[in-house]
This record gives structure tokens, C-alpha cells and sequence, in this order.
């Protein structure tokens, strides 16, 4: 080929790829359970947050499943079993004290702990929307209500509304980094805390992740 | 097939590729009924252009949009803005067809994917116009506005490892609402002390960001009896796209043309026309914020939260290096291809052929003209107050304040809800009000 068919093939070649050079498309599937999962690069992500909460979550809840209490009323013979009524919980908020933004996760997270909750019939949690009404008329902040004045406040509050409780719930989510070169390991840690309204005692469920973020495969592999 | 005919069909070809009008210069006449008030003309000017749109669609739904809010249609607004983002991400993926053309043409042949400045703006107009139709997508969008920062910064990286795209300045506001929504919550002031935090790193000249964020810390969305009043306010012309010649890589291509002529067998079309680049101007604002007043006692003025002027040319500077770059590799190619014709009909020097090629080379090159594509219609500053006030109905009216002065004041009536946000949105290119105040419902 001489130089001047190459100069020829050249001007086919830019005309063929004006006509044809077309542009990518994005597109998506559908990931089915079982599945692989992204695994978030930078930040936590589903793959972080499921598992937690369903670790605190189930323990909190395996620890108060307890039997019912036996009773023996002075009128009969024998005992008989009485099913206690499911403990009233409200549940005020998820706390994001980690170093990372959550985004969107936090509303879900919030509604994944509730639906667990009203799921297992272990307690009986007050509807959120009641929760924030509350919160609306005191105008007091979450980290407010331990205070006694204002936790009786509330719960004067929220018993005008006809939704009484038994125990404050709070989910709270911590990090801590370790550092190695460019590479770091954070680990998450989610915190369920209980406070009986009554008493001020208080129960406690933690779920801990820990995640290894890495430049490039090949600090994952040397780590 | 003779020499002359080859001659004849590249002049056309060329003829056929010609530059028209700029976009800077066909949206002149909306830029100007807009900035005169008229937004029913504005909006029609701009349907007019979109039933037979040069490859500015896109933009011009963004004018659109603008001129929607401006009049009161902040769901049409919103349409218009959610499908150019959907167009602009869809764009984003390279098309060598298109990118080919281009390079023979010039960039208007190319589909607009928008600046940088603009996509992270589209977000941000989209939590606007949200918040001001009920805001059930509002904090979606707010977290879209620092998502798709990210994603650009992140993307900018070339293959030598640089990324000019790291100077890029973070826009407050989608932190900023994302704050205020989540507040109205009462039960998620964490976030709202993150996002205050965010707000006051990334807009430190934000002069209510410091007691926003020690509300966030320590205080509550508001008194009981009280909601809250946020004043949002778009204020003086912002940034569009002008054409200007880049002499400097013009002159150097001469030179190198010349050269390369003098040595080579063929000679190459001398780079007479300039080279055409589109470059982002700010007109100057006049207005410096908007005095708030409510039942007719002054309560505060607005602060900007987004400097749109500012961001545009900052950005666009990060990647002014790599249009000029574009545009003389599209001038080489062109001469290169004269070169190639040259070879193939075997155009000797002094020859008519070797002249006509030249010429037809400096036409072709003379029809470029910069893309000036760009959203004119932007504000130059987004500013925002807010203002807590006892539930019920209040009178609040607003009047722009700059180098005029202070101008004519617009009052609208205002329902607060106890313990709940309202929202007022108003634009002031100039001394006046454009359209009219929009205010949403608690």
C-alpha cells in the first residue's frame, strides 16, 4: 500500500467512525438474594449496615424473648401461665457518629430496626410518626430526653397521645480507622441502647464490622 | 475525475459545515425579555427556539426552567430539569462518532453534556424547585448536589495521574438543605450539625453558617408556637459563554504552519482564521442581597450560599487548557486532512489545485465558532435567610439592595406552621423583582 491509499483508507476510516463510533449506554440489573453484592470502595454500604443491624437487632430481641412469668392467681388449685403483655417501646432515632457520611441509609436503617421490632412481637413499638410528634410539641432534641424533667415531659407528651411506653430506643453508629500507609481498616460499630422510662436502667446490644479499604488489589492483597 | 470537481466538492463540503450564529448570541433576545421582567415572552421565545433546536435542547430547557420558577411553575421547572440531568448523565459516556465530526466541524456539532458547574446546579435547582412544589424528593436532590460533586471530582483524574478537577469548590447549599429537611425532623440533628459543619468548610464566607451550626450543636428547629421562614433568593446575571479568539495558540500555529510549509512537499493552509474558544464571563452584579422585612419591621438580609459566578469561572479555569488543546488539535487535523487531499490529487506547489486547497483550508477553518453553549440564564449568587417566626400568617416582603440603592419592594403573604419550615424563593437580576415570589405551602 502506497501512501496515498493509506491517506485514502484514512478518510474512510474517519467517515466510517462519524457514521457508526455510537455512544455507551448505562444500565442496570435487578440483583437477586444470593447474589454478589457491591461492596462500597470508599464508604460503608449495604454490605456494612445489613448485617449490623441484623446482628443487634436479632440479639437484643433472642434477650428479651423471655417466657412468659408464671402466676399463681390464690383462687385455683394449679399455676397458670399468663402471657405478659409485649413491652412498649419507643423508638427515637438513629445517631450517625461514625466518620462517614450514611446519606440515605439512615432512614432506611430506621425503618429496618422498626419493622424488625413490630415483626418479632417482642415489643411493641410506637409509630414513628407519633415519636416525631412528640418531639414536635416539646421541641426537645433526642439527646435531651434523659434528662428526668424532660424525659417526663415526654412522656406526658406522647401519653396525651395515647401511645404510653415502657423504654426509650436509641440506635447509635460509631467507627474507628486504623491506618497503615495508604491503606486503613475501619471498624462499625452499632449500638442498641434500651432505657426503661421507669427505673433509668438500661439494656444494651452492639453489632461490630470491620472493613479494610485499600488503593489499589494489590495493597488488599499485601494486607 | 478532474481536479477542479475534487476542488468544487470540498468547497462545498466545507460551505455545508459552516458556523452559524453562536448560542451566547441567539439567546441574546430571551436574555434580554427575561432580564426586563417579561418571562411570558422570555418562555416563548425559548419554545420557539426548542421546536427547531441546534443541537441546544438541552440547554434550553435549562433557560426554561429558570423562567418557569421565576413565573410560579416550579413543577414544570422541575420536569424540565430532571430530564436535562437524566440527558447530561446519559452524555457523559463518549461518543467517538460524534468526537470525530467534531473534529472536522467544531464543538457545536457535538451534544452539549453541560460544564461541571452546571451539572452539580441542575441538582441544585431540582432541591429548589422541590422544596417550593411539598419537597418529597427535596433531600434526595440535596444529596445528589455533594454526590455528583464527587463523582466529577473523582473522574477528572487523566492518565498521567493529574486531576485539575481538585481545586474544585464544593457547593454549600446541597449540605444547606439537606440541614434544614433534616431539622424540620427534630429527631436528626446529628446530621444537621454534620451538614452545618460541611457548610461552614465549604462556604466559610457564609455569614449565618457559624450560628447555624451551634443551633445544630446545642439548640432547637424553633421555640414552641414558631416554625421557620427560609428566604432563598437568586441575585444578579450569572455566568454564560462568550466567544473570544485565542491569539496566542493562533500565532504559534501560523508559525508552525509556515514552517512546515516552507519544508515540506506540500504546503498547508495558513492559519489566518483565529482560533475561536468559548470563555466564561460574569457580567457585574449589582445586587448585593435582599432585605427582608416581615409585617413591615426589617428583620435581616440574605447571604450568598452558592456563589454560582465565582464556581463557573473557577471551574471553567481548571479546564481552560484542555479546550484550547481541543481546538488546535481540531485546527491540525483540518490541515492535516488538506495535506492528505494535497497527496491524493497530487496538488503541486504553485499549482491552481495547491492555491483552491489552500483556500478552501482557510474557509473551512474560518467557519468554526466556539461553542458558547452554556445555562445563560443562571443567577450569579444564591443567597438564602432564615428567619424564625410565630406560627400563623405573616406579611413578608422583600426588596433587593446594591449599588442602586434599594430597590422596589415585593410583599407577599406568608402562612408559618408551628414547628415546620416554609419556603419563599424569589430572583433579582437587577434592582427588580423577575416574575414573581414563590412560597410553599407548610
Amino acid at each position: 500500500m502506497n501512501r496515498r491509499q493509506l491517506i485514502r483508507a484514512g478518510f474512510v476510516g474517519l467517515g466510517a467512525l462519524i457514521l457508526n463510533g455510537c455512544r455507551g449506554k448505562q444500565f442496570a440489573k435487578v440483583v437477586q438474594p444470593g447474589d454478589p453484592q457491591m461492596v462500597g470502595s470508599h464508604g460503608a454500604g449495604s454490605e456494612t449496615f445489613k448485617p449490623l443491624v441484623d446482628q443487634a437487632v436479632g440479639s437484643l430481641l433472642a434477650r428479651n424473648a423471655a417466657p412468659p412469668p408464671q402466676v399463681t392467681p390464690a383462687s385455683t388449685s394449679g399455676p397458670e401461665a399468663i402471657a405478659r403483655p409485649p413491652l412498649r417501646i419507643c423508638f427515637v432515632a438513629v445517631e450517625n457518629k461514625s466518620a462517614e457520611e450514611i446519606g440515605d441509609f439512615k432512614d432506611q436503617i430506621y425503618q429496618i430496626i422498626d419493622t424488625r421490632i413490630v415483626e418479632s412481637h417482642v415489643f411493641e413499638p410506637i409509630n414513628k410518626r407519633f415519636v416525631d410528634a412528640g418531639l414536635i410539641e416539646t421541641r426537645l432534641r433526642p439527646d435531651q430526653l434523659f434528662v428526668p424533667a424532660n424525659m417526663r415531659t415526654f412522656v406526658g407528651v406522647m401519653e396525651k397521645q395515647g401511645q404510653p411506653f415502657d423504654y426509650l430506643l436509641y440506635a447509635t453508629l460509631t467507627s474507628g480507622t486504623t491506618r497503615e500507609n495508604q491503606n486503613y481498616q475501619r471498624d462499625y460499630l452499632l449500638t442498641m441502647e434500651m432505657i426503661n422510662v421507669r427505673t433509668g436502667q438500661y439494656d444494651k446490644q452492639s453489632a461490630t464490622l470491620t472493613k479494610g479499604y485499600h488503593q489499589s488489589r494489590v495493597g488488599r492483597l499485601l494486607n | 475525475m478532474s481536479c477542479r470537481v475534487c476542488f468544487i466538492r470540498l468547497a462545498l463540503c466545507c460551505s455545508s459545515l459552516a458556523g452559524c450564529a453562536t448560542y451566547d448570541q441567539r439567546l441574546s433576545e430571551v436574555r434580554g425579555t427575561f432580564y426586563a421582567g417579561d418571562v411570558d415572552h422570555a418562555a416563548q421565545a425559548i419554545n420557539k427556539d426548542l421546536k427547531h433546536p441546534k443541537h441546544d435542547a438541552d440547554v434550553l430547557k435549562l433557560e426554561r426552567a429558570i423562567v418557569d420558577l421565576s413565573a410560579g411553575r416550579p413543577k414544570e421547572a422541575e420536569q424540565s430539569l430532571r430530564e436535562v440531568r437524566d440527558r447530561f448523565d446519559y452524555l457523559e459516556h463518549k461518543s467517538l462518532g460524534e468526537s470525530a465530526l467534531s473534529m472536522i466541524t467544531d464543538e457545536n456539532r457535538k451534544s452539549y453534556a453541560g460544564e461541571d458547574y452546571e451539572k452539580i446546579l441542575i441538582r441544585s435547582f431540582l432541591a429548589l424547585s422541590n422544596l417550593m412544589s411539598g419537597g418529597a424528593d427535596a433531600g434526595a436532590y440535596s444529596l445528589q448536589i455533594t454526590d455528583k460533586q464527587q463523582q466529577i471530582i473523582n473522574a477528572g483524574i487523566d492518565k498521567e495521574g493529574h486531576n485539575p478537577k481538585l481545586v474544585y469548590k464544593q457547593v454549600a447549599l446541597g449540605p444547606y438543605i439537606h440541614g434544614l429537611i433534616r431539622e424540620q425532623t427534630h429527631a436528626n440533628y446529628d446530621d444537621v450539625a454534620r451538614a452545618s459543619a460541611m457548610v461552614v468548610s465549604w462556604q466559610p464566607d457564609f455569614v449565618y453558617g457559624q450560628q447555624d451550626l451551634q443551633r445544630a450543636q446545642a439548640g432547637r428547629h424553633s421555640a414552641p408556637g414558631n416554625g421557620v421562614l427560609y428566604v432563598f433568593t437568586l441575585v444578579g446575571r450569572g455566568p454564560h459563554k462568550v466567544e473570544t479568539l485565542e491569539i496566542p495558540s493562533t500565532v504559534a500555529l501560523l508559525i508552525a504552519d509556515r514552517i512546515l510549509s516552507n519544508n515540506g512537499t506540500y504546503s498547508l493552509p495558513p492559519t489566518i482564521a483565529p482560533i475561536k474558544v468559548p470563555k466564561v464571563a460574569v457580567p457585574n452584579n449589582n445586587v448585593s442581597h435582599v432585605r427582608v422585612n416581615v409585617d413591615r419591621r426589617l428583620v435581616g438580609s440574605t447571604a450568598t450560599i452558592t456563589d454560582v459566578g465565582r464556581m463557573a469561572v473557577e471551574q471553567y479555569e481548571a479546564i481552560y487548557p484542555r479546550v484550547i488543546a481541543t481546538a488546535v488539535v481540531r485546527r491540525i487535523v483540518k490541515k492535516g486532512i488538506i495535506y492528505g487531499t494535497k497527496e491524493v490529487v497530487g496538488a503541486k506547489r504553485n499549482s491552481f489545485l495547491n492555491v483552491a486547497l489552500d483556500v478552501a483550508g482557510v474557509a473551512w477553518e474560518a467557519t468554526e465558532a466556539a461553542d458558547t453553549r452554556s445555562w445563560g440564564l443562571l443567577p450569579d449568587k444564591i443567597q438564602v435567610l432564615r428567619i424564625e417566626l410565630p406560627a400563623g400568617q405573616h406579611q413578608i416582603s422583600l426588596a433587593a439592595a446594591g449599588t442602586f440603592g434599594v430597590g422596589r419592594e415585593d410583599t407577599q403573604n406568608v402562612t408559618i406552621a408551628d414547628g415546620r419550615n416554609t419556603y419563599m424563593l424569589a430572583n433579582f437580576p437587577d434592582s427588580q423583582l423577575v416574575g414573581k415570589v414563590l412560597t410553599s405551602q407548610p
